[in-house]
């Protein structure tokens, strides 16, 4: 029983570590702020989530602990990547393609009038 | 002549280096064994945990070895916020918000925030309290926790410190500190000397005075660093 929930967590180890890879990739090669935070927020969080998830399966004494972790991450990472973003619109970063729809913007200007 | 006054004071500062460190072989082991310590370094590192029974030894060092200094230490932090605020603080009008953030911040910041922000200080709290048997201590408490309220600052423009409040918390903190050093005093011969029971190693309540002390600089530090955001976010902007 302990092993196979041993294998399960490696698996989950090495699922986090690829994802993680490819966020870093992402960052490197994405053209401009919105893509690399798409690219890096996504990757990291599923590869920290599941590296953590996966250490808990494997030492199944932390599994509480990663547990907490996991739902903190789940919580704080998009929500910081949202801020940046918004945060970039703001300070009038002009997104790489050029855009066909941004529904942000209708509601960024309304805001401003208000 | 400016240059060649810089080439000059590089040539001494450069031999006042060279000198003590030339006597020194190359790999040499100074710091000696655990049971025959030849620097101050190994002594520490030997006696901390029968002496004290502080795990973490930084820690003993910082607040019991070197508490005087550690009072300095606070006392620069306390002359710095009391300088930023002289400087910058005004009395907020009724209704009035901070200038520097003028547009709102979105509502999933807000919500957000508002679950995120009892975590860190629940974590801020942990880490100045655990500060004698983990990595960490008061000053990396009071600044993580001071974070929560910055985070708090920046989603809610109605969030302002109570500056009241924030004087009592860090006056008690720094009366508790002094207080605890003149008890060294009074019960045993030393300013700030350990006089309480030191327990057992790896307890919470174990080390004597190092909780204490650190507790206090715990809420010591979060209280200035919050007051010092708090007065650099109500900068009027001209």
């Amino acid at each position: 029983m302990m092993e196979i929930l041993e294998y399960i967590g490696l698996a989950f180890v090495l699922i986090g570590g690829i994802f993680l890879f490819l966020g870093a990739l992402g960052i490197y090669r994405m053209p401009d702020v919105y893509n690399r935070l798409q690219a890096g927020t996504k990757a990291s969080t599923m590869g920290a989530m599941s590296v953590i998830m996966g250490v808990g399966l494997i030492e199944p004494e932390w599994f509480f602990k990663s547990l907490i972790i996991v739902i903190f991450i789940a919580i704080a990472n998009p929500l910081s990547s949202h801020a940046l973003a918004r945060g970039a619109y703001r300070a009038s970063l002009t997104p790489f393609m050029k855009k066909k729809m941004d529904a942000y913007d209708k509601e960024f200007h309304q805001k401003k009038e208000d | 002549m400016k240059k060649v006054l810089v080439l000059l004071l590089l040539v001494v500062v450069g031999y006042s280096l060279y000198v003590p460190l030339s006597q020194i072989e190359f790999g040499a082991d100074r710091m000696g064994s655990i049971e025959n310590p030849t620097t101050v370094g190994a002594y520490y590192l030997s006696k901390t945990p029968s002496e004290l029974s502080v795990a973490n030894v930084i820690t003993a060092i910082v607040v019991n070895y070197r508490g005087f200094d550690t009072l300095g230490e606070v006392s620069v932090l306390f002359l710095a916020a009391t300088g930023i605020g002289s400087i910058l603080y005004r009395r907020r009008k009724e209704g009035e918000h901070s200038e520097t953030i003028s547009k709102p911040s979105s509502q999933l910041l807000q919500a957000g925030a508002k679950l995120i922000y009892p975590a860190i200080l629940v974590l801020g709290a942990y880490v100045f309290i655990h500060g004698h048997l983990t990595p960490g201590g008061g000053f990396q408490g009071g600044a993580i926790i001071a974070t929560g309220f910055l985070l708090m600052m920046m989603s809610y423009k109605d969030f302002h410190m109570n500056h009241t409040v924030l004087t009592w918390v860090e006056s008690l903190a720094g009366i508790t500190f002094v207080g605890v050093g003149i008890g060294g005093l009074i019960v045993g011969t030393t300013f700030l000397e350990n006089f309480m029971p030191v327990g057992t190693l790896n307890d919470l309540f174990s080390g004597g005075i190092i909780p204490i002390i650190y507790v206090a600089v715990g809420f010591k530090v979060a209280a200035e660093l919050a007051g010092v955001l708090d007065t650099l976010l109500s900068i009027k902007e001209n």
